[in-house]
């Protein structure tokens, strides 16, 4: 397949499972910020379970129980205790991402470290997580959008007062939603090492995880729209690596400025149907009386 | 509780509560408790990895103050966190997120650096001053787009102030390694600003004069927060925006207002960096001050007067980090655990301090109800 189509969509996919996490969460109105270090806790977890079992398979499904564990966290102290979910969320960013790098300084040290081999190549070029990146968007959107079950998820993140009226477990739906959400955010971490650069390194996720915050919004929390916005950002940075070898006459740091000035102005123009969970960032309390 | 009220209080938000946070016994202990549990967790941390944890926290908290070099290392450091926390906290006071905080000292940095380097020849008195000024407009600008794409577009802040943090990157990039650039030093370095521009020193080792200017900001922000007719509204649209504006607040004007003075201050940060520490702008000259100055503004819960005195211990970390991996092996890493158990565990506190304010209070009820 064409080089520049490959690239593209090796770029999307860990932008794809971590802005699916952060819409999965957000659905249910828990507002992960915790992205960045979740990634960084799933690249250095992903990459130490890979090298020392030598199975991929096995760095991605740990890693990804590695999120699970502080979306756990994070959900239990905004869903029971109530607290400030943006500083929770910063509290167990600092916290996975000094996690990440202690345990790769502890296995690792100093040393110059060995390389995982890559992801086996599937189809066309591309490897199985492509796949999955595609499969998981699709499933999310069917099961959100064409299932009971998503229909009460979204409820949850849109009037939690009126879905517990329905007799439908808030509570527990956040749990749910928030856990899942953060183990994909850092499968979506332990896809870096995996597939660029065959080793951890503290600065591997450079600002992934913001930017991925900053597709769920794009993509106005929606699946579908998620996909094709993650698509069009990692075309869009593609496209600017390459204008930066080929010399396009302008300095290429205007050149690599584009992707972000992009999604900017997408945004602008998108402003009408760029949604918002109505119950995104906040927390339900039961025994309140203000409705909504 | 002295109110007699049969009927229990209405449940009190912690971060309402947190709002009006003074510097009293009530507002301290659960900094105390926070920050003792904190050491807690990390001491057997350190304990599981092998070392010693009363050496390693000895070598972290010492280092500030073991000589003039570590005071002086502190109260530089002080400076652009304090300034990055407040940034943050004032758009955080109006219910606005601002993650821009490293763009817009970027962008401050590229204006000093710019009016540094093309005023030179100009008196210290006029040029400084203008130096300063070109970092504080440039930030404020930068800001300003974000605060003009959120009124008018409603485009979310914390999407915008990201993004533009990226385009500041490059354009730092840009500047570093094509405009100004400074061949000699490999990397991407600017070549250094007009002596002119550098901030005047005190003490030995050299300390700069921002210290002191950025604790009479810091002070001076603190009490308008608390005494001024804008900081009343900035905390009303905070609050309950939707009370503010029918109480004739134009709380879009205040939210916009907020990003932009937050803006101004991290152009000042970068500013200060210019003229004050490196005489030049470099690549990593925003180093992770916006994540540092995030959590010191969580730690201080958006309170101005907390944030300076929070600045300084996340400061006293941070300096001491390196020292404690030197003399006892533990890594640096753990400085940043220890900032984020902080955090955490003062929430705890605060659900803590909560159930028994609301159990006592039932108690009373109870009582009256029986008297």
């Amino acid at each position: 397949m064409n080089e520049f189509v490959i690239l593209t969509i090796t770029a999307m996919v860990p932008f794809v499972f971590v802005a699916q996490g952060t819409m999965l969460s957000g659905r249910a109105g828990i507002f992960n910020v915790a992205q960045e270090g979740l990634m960084l806790l799933g690249a250095a977890v992903g990459y130490l379970v890979s090298l020392s079992v030598g199975s991929d398979l096995a760095g991605l499904v740990v890693a990804g129980f590695a999120g699970a564990v502080f979306g756990l966290i994070l959900a239990w102290a905004t869903t029971y205790l109530r607290l400030d979910q943006f500083v929770v969320g910063l509290a167990l960013f600092f916290l996975s991402g000094g996690t990440a790098s202690l345990l790769y300084r502890l296995v690792i040290g100093q040393d110059e470290p060995p390389r995982i081999k890559p992801l086996p190549e599937v189809v066309l070029g591309l490897d199985a997580m492509v796949l999955a990146a595609v499969a998981l968007s699709v499933a999310l959107w069917w099961w959100l959008y064409r299932t009971d079950a998503g229909m009460r998820l979204r409820s949850v993140g849109e009037n939690p007062k009126a879905a517990d009226a329905l007799g439908i477990p808030v509570f527990r739906t956040r749990m749910v939603a928030g856990t899942v959400g953060a183990a994909l955010m850092a499968v979506g971490g332990a896809y870096l090492p995996m597939v660029f650069s065959g080793v951890y390194a503290d600065g591997i996720v450079a600002g992934r995880g913001w930017l991925a915050i900053a597709l769920a919004f794009f993509g106005g929390w929606r699946p579908q729209f998620i996909l094709i916005g993650s698509a069009f950002f990692a075309a869009m940075d593609v496209l600017a690596q390459k204008a930066q070898v080929t010399g396009l006459g302008i300095p290429h740091q205007f050149v690599s400025m584009l992707p972000y000035l992009a999604t900017l102005l997408v945004m602008v123009f998108a402003f009408r149907w760029a949604l918002v969970p109505g119950f995104l960032g906040r927390n339900y309390d039961r025994e309140s009386r203000i409705t909504s | 509780m002295t109110t007699t009220s049969t009927t229990p209080a209405p449940s009190s938000q912690p971060s309402a509560a947190s709002r009006r946070a003074r510097l009293s016994l009530g507002a301290a202990l659960p900094y105390a408790i926070a920050v003792v549990a904190a050491f807690a967790v990390v001491a057997v941390l350190i304990v599981a990895l092998g070392h010693d944890p009363i050496q390693a926290f000895r070598a972290v908290l010492t280092n500030s103050f073991r000589n003039q070099t570590g005071v002086v290392q502190t109260l530089q450091k002080w400076v652009p966190l304090t300034l990055l926390a407040l940034a943050f906290v004032i758009p955080l006071a109006a219910g606005r997120f601002n993650i821009g905080g490293e763009g817009q000292m970027i962008l401050g940095a590229t204006g000093a650096v710019a009016v540094g380097i093309v005023g030179s020849g100009l008196p210290a008195a006029v040029l400084l001053p203008l130096v300063v000024l070109a970092g504080v407009l440039a930030g404020a600008l930068w800001a300003a787009v974000s605060a003009w794409l959120m009124d008018r577009f409603s485009v979310n802040e914390i999407l915008s102030t990201v993004l533009l943090n990226f385009v500041s990157f490059e354009l730092l990039d840009y500047i570093a390694s094509s405009v100004w650039s400074d061949p000699g030093a490999g990397g991407a370095v600017t070549i250094p600003i007009a002596a002119a521009a550098e901030l005047p020193t005190v003490g030995r080792p050299p300390m700069h004069i921002g210290v002191i200017l950025v604790a009479f900001l810091a002070a001076g922000a603190a009490v308008l927060a608390r005494r001024s007719t804008a900081g009343y509204e900035l905390r009303a649209v905070g609050l309950n925006e939707r009370a503010a504006k029918l109480h004739g607040i134009r709380t879009s004007r205040v939210a916009v207002a907020s990003m932009v003075v937050a803006g101004a201050i991290g152009g000042l940060a970068g500013a200060v960096e210019v003229v004050g520490v490196h005489h030049r702008m470099l690549e990593g000259i925003q180093s992770n001050f916006l994540l540092l100055g995030i959590i010191i503004g969580l730690i201080a819960r958006g309170s101005l007067t907390a944030v300076p005195f929070v600045a300084f211990g996340i400061a006293v970390l941070e300096v001491g980090a390196g020292s404690m991996q030197r003399a006892s092996g533990v890594p640096v890493e753990i400085v940043l655990i220890l900032e984020g158990l902080i955090l955490l565990f003062l929430l705890m506190s605060d659900v803590i301090a909560d159930r028994v304010r609301r159990s006592r209070t039932v108690a009373v009820a109870a009582q009256e109800a029986t008297a």
